[in-house]
């Protein structure tokens, strides 16, 4: 299985629900299989903190929800994670292709590449990166905490999760 | 304009609510709902500018229940990518409401962009959102209100309204945890 069909099981294996999305080209895949899944709601937003306001919305109403996304996006949706998620602790998984990881061809990707993990730290959404499909397994317990906890968790995907073979 | 104030459009909104899930957006609107007709059903997003109309989508698309937002235009003019998602995914089940006073009104009435220059109802429209009503008369908003909440299909009000505040509001009184768990047993009774 691919990269991508293998992170698609591990995130309904644990029970996602609802996913909104902007995209991606290292999540061009993953896209697709969500929209051809019946069983789930999904739907692109515009912008990633139209994503966050979708799902927190979602979760009000029982659902466990995810955000598809590039890091870039982490940086569009700070104030809603802060005042809407964190404030009324309604948790999101964010599933982030991380761009500006080692492989990323596009140098200005590289600045907030570089950045993402401590401006998520800074908003109270511990990230996970995950740089091989075979680690996949460390996010069950992850995802489990961060619903328990009702707090949000970024999971971190560079190039070389995308890149496995 | 209707010549009202947006907690007089907002108590003819709220006198046809009955068991609908209501999402208010951020500052003196919620103030103003909290003294209005506080009630379970209310989630009073007291942060997050421009995400009460997102925020009512996805509860309207995860939901069998009526979700009524209400809205501003400078919230709306803050999240306008909202109208495009909002367009394509309109849940029948999501009544948004816009009350315009062409101003900032929590920040000091500064003048908003729909007074100069953004009609939010022909954004709406522009995003293929369905049964979108501008609404310049107050005899018309009652109907209105009635209509969306009986439909099938989602419908936006723009509803213009005149400056100024509802006399005696102050900040609404609850913390985070009560209005979420109340909401969210509401929500998913």
């Amino acid at each position: 299985m691919t990269p991508t069909d293998l992170l698609y099981q591990k995130l309904r294996g644990n029970g996602l629900d609802f996913f909104a999305s902007v995209p991606c080209k290292l999540l061009d895949r993953l896209l697709k299989r969500l929209g051809d899944d019946d069983e789930i709601l999904y739907t692109p937003v515009s912008r990633e903190e139209d994503g966050v306001g979708v799902l927190a919305g979602a979760y009000m109403a029982g659902r466990k929800p995810a955000l598809v996304m590039q890091n870039s996006g982490f940086g569009n949706s700070v104030n809603a994670v802060c005042s809407l998620l964190n404030y009324y602790k309604i948790p999101v998984i964010f599933v982030i292709s991380h761009r500006g990881s080692p492989g990323e061809p596009v140098a200005a990707q590289n600045v907030m590449g570089d950045a993402v993990a401590d401006v998520m730290a800074a908003a109270g959404v511990p990230a996970v990166s995950i740089g091989h499909p075979d680690q996949l397994d460390l996010i069950d317990a992850e995802i489990a905490t961060a619903f328990a906890e009702r707090r949000s968790l970024g999971l971190l995907l560079p190039f070389s999760f995308w890149e496995a073979t | 304009m209707t010549g009202l104030m947006r907690y007089q459009v907002t108590e003819k909104i709220m006198d046809q609510i009955t068991d609908q899930l209501v999402v208010c957006t951020i500052g003196h609107p919620c103030q103003e709902l909290f003294k209005i007709k506080d009630r379970a059903a209310n989630f009073y997003m007291l942060g997050s500018m421009g995400m009460a109309s997102s925020i009512g989508l996805g509860l309207a698309m995860s939901s069998a229940k009526k979700v009524v937002v209400l809205d501003g235009d400078s919230a709306n003019v803050m999240n306008m990518g909202a109208f495009a998602t909002m367009g394509f995914n309109a849940p029948g089940n999501l009544v948004h409401t816009i009350i315009d006073n062409e101003a900032n009104g929590s920040t000091g009435f500064q003048p908003s962009f729909t007074a100069r220059n953004v009609r939010l109802d022909q954004v709406a429209l522009a995003c293929s959102v369905p049964n979108v009503t501008l609404i310049n008369r107050p005899e018309d908003i009652s109907p209105a209100v009635s209509k969306a909440l009986a439909a099938n299909e989602m419908h936006t009000l723009v509803i213009k309204a005149e400056i100024g505040l509802m006399p005696g509001i102050d900040l609404v009184p609850l913390g985070p945890d009560e209005i979420l768990g109340r909401f969210m047993k509401a929500a998913t009774a």
